[in-house]
């Protein structure tokens, strides 16, 4: 098979993808190539159809398909070639892409190629929920493409577990169209989605949110006919005699993203295992040499805006490497110190400003951020709150960096 | 009085508490901008939501299209602007912005399509 | 309605389903009830997927003598159906005395029982053989394999289709009235089916049934069994199933087994099942097979976990010592016009089609069966993306484009395999169908990326209206209707 060459090679059309696409092209990339599985582009946000995406990137509120045509009009503007109808096999090392679609199989080599996936839900099975196996059991997103793209309604009586800003989303969208939602039910003792999306999905339409709960059975052989929820203790086990059966037809599950970055598996590709996606240095770049990573297929972000900027900062130095043949190289690491669940980058520099997103482990009120090298202070920051839901992004400058020693980056 | 607020305009969601009698506010703490002070007298005399739903679309390359209110109504109308919304259906081809009900319930803000959807 | 035949087998399960291909070698017109909306949803589905060597089992015993003959033929078997199969052979591990004694019993049984290429071998043999298997000495059976058991149940159903079986789905056995002259009439939930011979292969149910046909007395212990389902990241490490030493009741404790997919199976325990349709997982097992898992298999964790099932083997009993019997095959002078199976339970997926061939043997010795010269053994499964190569993926989306568009991404699983599972010569019209004849949905986002493509498909084909599009069983309802417009629009 001939395998075609091409500067730029991006894989998925997202809010990632496209953005990363357009600012190549913007920084003199001619020969860009976007790799779309779905007839069109865009990306999960087709089925967003709710508001509050572009605060951030436009400054307006925007409900997602509009969010995403912004970058879909862009991109043909530029005449980005965008190839629909075509899915990803697989990755190897030497950038070489192999891909299916109605037209055959091809394959292609990118000077640079750009992971951009985004992510899909865990399931039931991961969780490895107790009962029975009847149908009604749907994750957030499935529900929300036979709703919002479909025009098929899953259910009336519904019980929602977990608090990720899909289930969330979803409790309004299920009640707005006529369908009861009886309760969202989350194991953690704070929400995992934002606490807007508590108070405009839950809040405004009266749907109970119950904190250390959750499924501990499953009921119905045919359709589902009930779920049992208990209590949980501090080390999330269910306490005995707090069980409670509560009778719906539908259960939807928002219980966590995981990043989709299944094509590299078998390429050498490193994942961290905190984020579940690649290991990362300031310019996005993966341990494969060309490869580079950004969005949720990176790790799960909370807002698309940051996705969307996240991949322009990719595009930004991938540019760079293809104009200069490499990058600076990034020996310093970068660690999640105390109460810090993941960082990115993991890897950096030393030299250059950067981008640092991270997650805090649990709820805390009126902290300091402090990051750290060598056990010398580079930057403090104090937030008035930090939540796990909630990306922390900020800007770590070149000059308060020294060129060695790795960084550690705590919340106190 | 005293309430407290989750400031819903951003990803933020500032909490913010508000001192106040009736509708007169004496004090605001919490807000980082001043959105969030806007936000919670808005809150407090008349709460306003924008709501996003689909309407079906023919000869389209989907069922449904997205849309949207260009500005907020008060909360306590959502379910008829709802079922004001659930009487309409549309023609592909669809483009964002396209106003498919005026001046809805009479409440001053038009339904407007959020999606492309291309002709069949 | 009622409709006439020379032999109705009631249950359309591996066993039936060998059955009504055994008989269709002849000529008479069968037909096979099932009370599932599909072939393989219960005992014949839930299981390991084991190809069984046969030394566990007491010599003399139909379960040893049809589990030899069922392993040894089983290549060919596998050709002529079209169905995955891996002979992988089995390492059963000893770290004991105590475990080395009852491992050479076993061998001797083995080899009284006509199990070839036995062996006991050591560590340094073991480490080649796999390395990640615990133990210090262990029994090697080359014979052992693994298969796929919904594809082998539905290429057998396929195939007495093919050779002019009908299949009745959703069609429950409900009771059986004699007509003079011995023909049985046989009610059920789709109608009566009037006919001269009937074949109880009821499975979970074949006690009652056994009953119901005018056998009564025996007795069948629901045993469940329950499991985890280990992504393929897992699957790198079990090349082969490796099997602690028999407990002194001949039963295995938790084990690890490579599916033919490359995914882990860990399980089955073994617990009383509270009925016959007791599939549920619980808390207590689920907490069991993580810690006896982890003792066979290092890789038992978390982030593998991709799904769970349980399956109950129906366990013939004596009702008075509560020993687990033999298989019962039987034609009874007194009860004529009947084949009775009944406890058919491990390792009946291996034993199928002897048991299938004796089954048939019963009624010849009955009366002249004419045999049928249209007779075709071969039949041909889905072509699989996933099993091909880049010539072979070339070459099929060169034909039909359909073989280069991925539905189910995990499993890389085309729009044209799923269109032909669709299409399946059983009529079975679920997601589920789809499922177990393509892989879609099994993968590690279990349906998230393909289930809304299969819904429509399903739809879009067969011009079912959504809301009467079923996930598996008769009334598990996926939709209620459209969102908006009445109809959808």
């Amino acid at each position: 098979m001939n395998v075609e060459c091409h500067q730029a090679i991006v894989v998925g059309g997202g809010p990632a993808g496209l953005a990363a696409a357009i600012r190549l092209k913007e920084k003199g990339v001619d020969d860009v190539v976007v790799l779309e599985r779905e007839h069109r582009t865009g990306g999960i946000l087709r089925q967003c159809i709710h508001d509050g995406f572009g605060l951030t990137r436009f400054g307006e509120t925007l409900s997602g398909p509009e969010y995403a045509q912004r970058f879909v009009d862009r991109a043909e503007e530029l005449g980005i070639t965008c190839l629909t109808d075509t899915t990803v096999l697989t990755l190897e090392a030497d950038r070489t892409l192999t891909t299916s679609g109605p037209a055959g199989l091809k394959k292609l080599r990118g000077d640079a190629v750009i992971l951009t996936m985004g992510c899909r839900e865990r399931t039931r099975g991961a969780l490895a929920i107790p009962g029975s196996r009847p149908a009604g059991i749907y994750t957030a997103g499935v529900a929300q493409e036979y709703i919002n793209l479909r025009n098929l309604m899953v259910g009336r009586e519904v019980v929602i577990l977990g608090s990720g800003d899909i289930g969330l989303i979803m409790a309004r969208r299920m009640t707005l169209e006529g369908a009861h939602v009886k309760g969202v039910y989350e194991v953690q003792p704070y929400p995992s989605g934002l606490p807007r999306n508590i108070e405009q999905c839950l809040n405004d339409y009266h749907i109970p949110l119950h904190l250390s709960h959750t499924v501990t059975d499953i009921h119905g052989r045919e359709r589902l006919e009930g779920v049992t929820i208990s209590q949980v203790d501090e080390r999330f086990r269910p306490i005995p005699g707090t069980e409670e059966r509560v009778d719906c037809d539908t259960l939807i599950l928002s219980v966590g993203l995981i990043p989709a970055g299944d094509i590299a598996n078998g390429s050498g590709l490193a994942v961290d295992g905190r984020t579940k996606g690649a290991f990362v240095d300031e310019h996005y770049q993966t341990n494969l040499p060309g490869v580079f990573s950004a969005g949720n297929v990176l790790h799960v972000h909370d807002l698309v805006d940051f996705v969307s900027l996240e991949a322009e900062a990719l595009a930004t130095a991938a540019a760079e490497y293809l104009r200069a043949g490499a990058l600076p190289p990034c020996p310093l690491e970068v660690q999640a110190g105390a109460n810090v669940g993941h960082v990115i980058p993991q890897r950096i520099s030393g030299t250059r400003s950067f981008t640092l997103s991270l997650r805090v482990r649990q709820p805390m009120k009126k902290v300091t951020l402090t990051v750290a090298q060598n056990g010398r202070e580079v930057l403090r920051r104090k937030l008035p709150k930090a939540l796990p839901a909630e990306m922390i992004q900020l800007t770590i400058p070149a000059e308060k960096l020294e060129a060695a020693g790795d960084l550690e980056v705590s919340v106190q | 009085m005293t309430r407290a607020f989750t400031c819903i305009i951003c990803p933020n969601g500032c909490e913010i508490t508000a001192e106040y009698e009736g509708t007169q506010v004496h004090a605001i703490e919490g807000a980082t901008c001043p959105k969030g002070e806007d936000y919670v007298r808005q809150e407090l005399t008349d709460p306003r939501r924008n709501i996003a739903t689909s309407i079906p679309v023919e000869g389209g390359e989907l069922p449904l299209v997205s849309v949207r209110l260009d500005k907020p109504i008060p909360k306590k109308d959502i379910f008829s602007v709802m079922d004001a919304i659930n009487r309409l259906h549309v023609k592909a081809p669809t483009a964002i912005g396209q106003v498919v009900l005026a001046d809805v319930c009479g409440l001053g803000a038009n339904v407007i399509i959020t999606k492309n959807v291309a002709a069949l | 309605m009622q409709q006439s035949y020379d032999v109705v087998v009631i249950g359309g399960g591996v066993v039936g389903s060998a059955i009504a291909r055994e008989l269709s070698r002849y000529k008479l017109r069968i037909a096979v009830l099932e009370k599932e909306s599909d072939v393989c949803t219960q005992t014949s589905g839930r299981n390991t997927g084991m190809l069984h060597a046969g030394f566990l089992y007491k010599t003399g015993t139909l379960k040893a003598i049809c589990a030899v003959e069922g392993n040894q033929e089983f290549d060919q078997v596998a050709r002529e159906l079209d169905v995955p199969f891996k002979r992988t052979g089995k390492l059963i591990v000893g770290f004991t005395d105590e475990d080395r004694q009852r491992l050479e019993n076993f061998m001797a049984r083995g080899e009284a029982n006509g199990v070839k290429g036995l062996e006991m071998i050591d560590r340094a043999r073991m480490d080649e053989l796999d390395p990640s298997a615990g133990g210090n000495f262990a029994m090697w059976c080359p014979a052992s394999g693994i298969l796929d058991p919904f594809l082998y149940t539905i290429a057998l159903a396929e195939n007495a289709v093919h050779n002019g079986v009908e299949y009745h789905l959703n069609c429950a056995f409900t009771g059986e009235e004699r007509q003079a002259g011995g023909a049985h009439l046989l009610h059920t939930t789709r109608g009566d089916f009037l006919t001269r011979w009937v074949v109880n292969s009821a499975g979970l149910n074949s006690a009652v049934v056994s009953g119901q046909l005018g056998i009564p007395g025996y007795v069948i212990k629901p045993v469940k069994g329950e499991y985890f389902v280990l992504d393929k990241l897992a699957g790198q490490f079990a090349k082969i199933p490796v099997y602690p030493a028999p407990n002194p009741d001949n039963t295995f404790d938790t084990h690890a087994t490579p599916t033919v997919d490359g995914n882990v199976l860990v399980g089955p325990d073994s617990q009383l099942a509270r009925d016959f349709q007791d599939y549920e997982s619980t808390q207590a097992a689920m907490d069991g097979l993580i810690e006896s898992g982890s003792r066979m298999f290092k890789h038992m964790e978390r982030g593998y976990f991709i799904r769970n099932f349980a399956g109950i083997r129906p366990k013939r009993i004596d009702p008075e010592t509560g020993v687990v019997q033999d298989f019962v095959l039987e034609c009874r002078d007194d009860v004529p016009g009947v084949v009775n199976l009944v406890g058919i339970e491990s390792p009946g997926l291996t034993s199928a089609l002897p048991l299938a061939r004796r089954a048939v043997a019963l009624i010849a010795q009955r009366e002249a069966l004419e045999p049928n010269p249209d007779f075709d053994p071969i039949r041909h499964g889905i072509r699989r993306f996933a099993d091909m190569n880049d010539a072979e993926r070339e070459a099929a989306i060169a034909e039909n484009p359909d073989y280069g568009e991925i539905y189910c991404r995990c499993e890389k699983v085309t729009r044209a395999e799923i269109l032909q599972a669709i299409h399946n010569p059983l009529g079975v019209h679920t997601v589920n169908g789809v499922k177990v004849r393509t892989r879609a949905t099994m993968g590690r986002c279990q349906g998230g990326y393909c289930e809304t493509r299969i819904t429509e498909a399903l739809h879009q084909e067969l011009g079912e209206e959504f809301q009467d599009i079923d996930l598996g069983p008769a009334g598990s309802w996926m939709f209620t209707g459209s969102v908006k417009g009445g109809d959808r629009a």
